[in-house]
């Protein structure tokens, strides 16, 4: 008797370790991307691009950075539409051109010395990662900011992509635009 | 008797079958070990994440550099190998931390932790998409192992089921200098 369940148990324990895998792989892709419109929540809160600068070409600022290289600064305003909770949980803010290419946010320690040497006045807006802990009460707003490292040749095509694990494999995609 | 002898017979096959499968099947960590792209010194070489071409290849008794503005000078009782990489993203943003030479004996030596702070470390950068990234690798290791080298590259150490690219450094481009000095433009 033991040995003729053996094979429907290994079929269910083989089943769940499928499933748990699937949703696993799930939460760490951005399959389903649209953009952000107004009045449509993501991941509890209404998104809007607040601003955008872009550093190394000797127009925002007199820093020129060699060659290609350009540093883009994007902030996003969110506005909390429901209780968030742990809904902002394992952010990923990240830039995206039209040819599939992702660029990763610099890391917070360097984004911060960089708002320092940009301004030293300012205190620096912080980055997905650190707002994700604390996210705004219901029908306030906060802003979150990035930096990046990307070629100029990408700039007229860059897209800003934000998911969450609760919304993975969802994600929205906010034009980012320069004057 | 007649019965016991096919059934002898289909026992012995699969047995034979068993120890076949179980002799050839290759161990977890191959099957899960780095994806290997290899090619030689000054060609690029492309894995499906990111690419990476060894510009130069120095050797010196002595190595000095600027950190935090004071001079620093480092010797060895081996020799310390430089190698100038220029490295490219594919489609993401990734740091490359992990390089290793792996010497005449087969044994691997990791960059070495006593030039930490040395500038233009390719390890303490990260490769943008689109933007070629130059880098140096600094090797501490013994003057016999300086031969039939490979340097291998990849984002972390013990890269699994992720891209290593294996690059053979040919023994004639190797540059020999008493004392290389490491720059803000590199070597």
């Amino acid at each position: 008797m033991s040995l003729v369940a053996l094979p429907p148990l290994l079929v269910a324990a083989f089943a769940v370790n499928a499933r748990r895998n699937v949703d696993d792989y799930l939460h760490q892709i951005e399959m389903i991307v649209r953009p952000a419109s107004d009045g449509e929540a993501h991941a509890g809160a209404e998104w809007r691009l607040a601003a955008v600068r872009l550093i190394g070409d000797g127009r925002d600022t007199k820093v020129t950075f060699p060659g290609q290289m350009r540093l883009v600064i994007v902030q996003l305003s969110a506005t909390a539409r429901q209780e968030i909770g742990e809904g902002w949980s394992q952010c990923r803010f990240t830039l995206v051109d039209d040819r599939g290419r992702r660029w990763l946010p610099l890391d917070p320690t360097l984004s911060r010395d960089i708002s320092r040497d940009l301004d030293r006045n300012a205190k620096p807006v912080e980055g997905c990662g650190i707002a994700s802990l604390h996210p705004p009460p219901k029908d306030k707003s906060v802003t979150i900011e990035e930096k990046f490292v990307v070629p100029a040749d990408v700039l007229p095509s860059l897209k800003a992509r934000l998911s969450f694990v609760g919304t993975r494999p969802g994600a929205i995609d906010l034009p980012v635009k320069f004057d | 008797m007649r019965r016991l002898f096919p059934a002898s017979l289909m026992i012995a096959i699969a047995g034979a079958i068993l120890l076949f499968l179980q002799s050839t099947t290759p161990p977890y960590a191959m099957l899960t070990g780095p994806i290997r792209t290899s090619g030689a010194q000054g060609d690029t070489v492309a894995s499906r994440t990111f690419s990476a071409r060894v510009d130069k290849v120095v050797r010196a008794k002595t190595i000095a550099y600027k950190r935090f503005g004071k001079d620093v000078e480092r010797e060895t009782s081996g020799v310390w190998l430089l190698v100038a990489v220029e490295a490219r993203a594919g489609s993401q943003t990734m740091p490359i931390r992990a390089a290793t030479i792996r010497g005449a004996s087969g044994r691997l030596y990791r960059q070495t932790r006593r030039a930490d702070g040395a500038p233009q470390l390719l390890s303490a950068k990260t490769v943008q998409p689109g933007l070629p990234t130059t880098g140096l690798l600094v090797f501490e290791l013994p003057e016999e192992e300086l031969a039939d080298m490979s340097l291998l590259l990849s984002g972390q150490y013990g890269p699994q089921l992720q891209d290593e690219i294996v690059i053979a450094l040919d023994d004639r481009k190797i540059a020999v200098r008493d004392r290389a000095v490491l720059g803000d433009d590199g070597l």
